[in-house]
């Protein structure tokens, strides 16, 4: 035992056994000392945005993965700091056979150990079918189809809930991702809306809190805080544009420590110079839903069309 | 010395003590997308392995 006590690299600021090694910063940490690094960090996030504000309602997205779980514990400790704010988790099953039952199990018995509210809806609830049902035609892209429907029900249960914000696990490898993808696709209004914006009358903000950490310290985060190594993978997962670009900033992040920092960092001195406004398409409202939207009908619901091949119907379903 | 890999196959590496993150990058895998345990217990990348050592690997990205 002695041995291996040895073997094991200690943590910088206290000498007891590292579980972390910041390649950024060239040091190593203990589990108490990276979690209370990354609360540090995720607040200076949230003040520098100004995410979170004295009596604000906020709608946590929970997928009872280790980011959103991560992202419920760190603001359970958080929120109470800003008087009369609130927390609730809203767990969307898109419907995935063999694959969301476990998630939900932990998002359960997560908000049920933090005594957090939660709202469990459904794609099929919803929407009248399971993602699994919509795949079924093989036509669309899983992830396409269930990140603009997972939006969509969180969108809408959080007005429902007079939410002032939804809160996401995205963190900074997905931020970076998101950078380099809107690059990609020359898409400059997405390039420069600011996280945490404020986007007008009919949209509910969204944070992140975790913006500036990485995901493998929100799933060390995730662990040391209680929750089981249980790290289930989609299996709608394949190849996207994402996936690819994923696999780029990885390496790259590996290669040259702090890259995915920098990019983040980059496109904040954008938000100054570049107009969102000015880039960006003209703003209405979908005459389905009467969500806000950028051009005519909103993507959720062109789709929901397409899908149902009953514009009568949905436009009945959507506006009740 | 034994190394469960995220896919579930275990392998036996050979030669004397080396740390994970080398073994990992021989096997094409980025650090940056695992964490690591040792004997049970999380343990940074460069952790050296060594004797009867069992060590799990747990990949944190998806694709997707």
């Amino acid at each position: 035992m002695e041995g291996e006590e040895v073997c094991l690299p200690v943590c910088d600021a206290c000498r007891q056994p590292a579980v972390y090694y910041d390649r950024n910063k060239g040091g190593h940490l203990c589990g108490a000392h990276l979690v209370s690094g990354i609360e540090a960090r995720a607040r200076s996030t949230i003040d520098r945005y100004d995410m979170i504000g004295g009596g604000d309602r906020i709608a946590v997205g929970l997928s009872g993965g280790k980011d959103s779980s991560a992202l419920l514990i760190l603001l359970s400790k958080i929120v109470p700091g800003y008087r009369g704010a609130s927390l609730f988790a809203v767990t969307v099953d898109e419907g995935i056979a063999g694959y969301r039952d476990e998630t939900i199990a932990s998002a359960i018995a997560l908000t049920g150990r933090l005594g957090i509210p939660h709202r469990i809806v459904s794609f099929e609830s919803l929407y009248g079918r399971s993602l699994d049902a919509i795949l079924k035609r093989g036509k669309y892209h899983p992830c396409t189809v269930c990140g603009i429907l997972r939006k969509k029900a969180l969108a809408d249960v959080a007005r429902e809930e007079r939410a002032d914000s939804i809160a996401t696990g995205h963190n900074l490898d997905d931020e970076a991702q998101s950078v380099l993808m809107n690059y990609l696709r020359g898409d400059l209004a997405r390039l420069v809306r600011r996280p945490g914006e404020r986007k007008g009358a009919g949209f509910t903000r969204r944070i992140k809190p975790f913006l500036e950490v990485s995901e493998k310290e929100v799933t060390l985060y995730s662990l040391l805080n209680g929750c089981q190594i249980c790290l289930p993978e989609c299996p709608y997962a394949g190849s996207s544009l994402r996936s690819e670009v994923r696999s780029m900033q990885s390496s790259l992040e590996y290669a040259y420590p702090g890259s995915s920092l920098r990019l983040i960092h980059g496109r904040e001195r954008l938000f100054g110079i570049l107009d969102h406004d000015a880039l960006g398409k003209e703003r209405s409202h979908c005459p389905i839903c009467g969500e806000p939207c950028s051009g005519t009908t909103c993507q959720a619901c062109r789709l929901l069309v397409e899908i149902s091949g009953e514009n009568k119907d949905n436009k009945k379903r959507f506006t009740t | 010395m034994s190394v469960c890999l995220p896919d579930g196959t275990i392998i036996v590496p050979e030669g004397g003590p080396a740390p994970v993150s080398s073994l990992l990058l021989s096997l094409g895998i980025n650090p940056l997308e695992v964490i690591v345990t040792k004997n049970g217990r999380l343990v940074p990348e460069d952790v050296v392995i060594c004797g009867s050592d069992e060590v799990k690997i747990f990949r944190v990205a998806h694709g997707g």
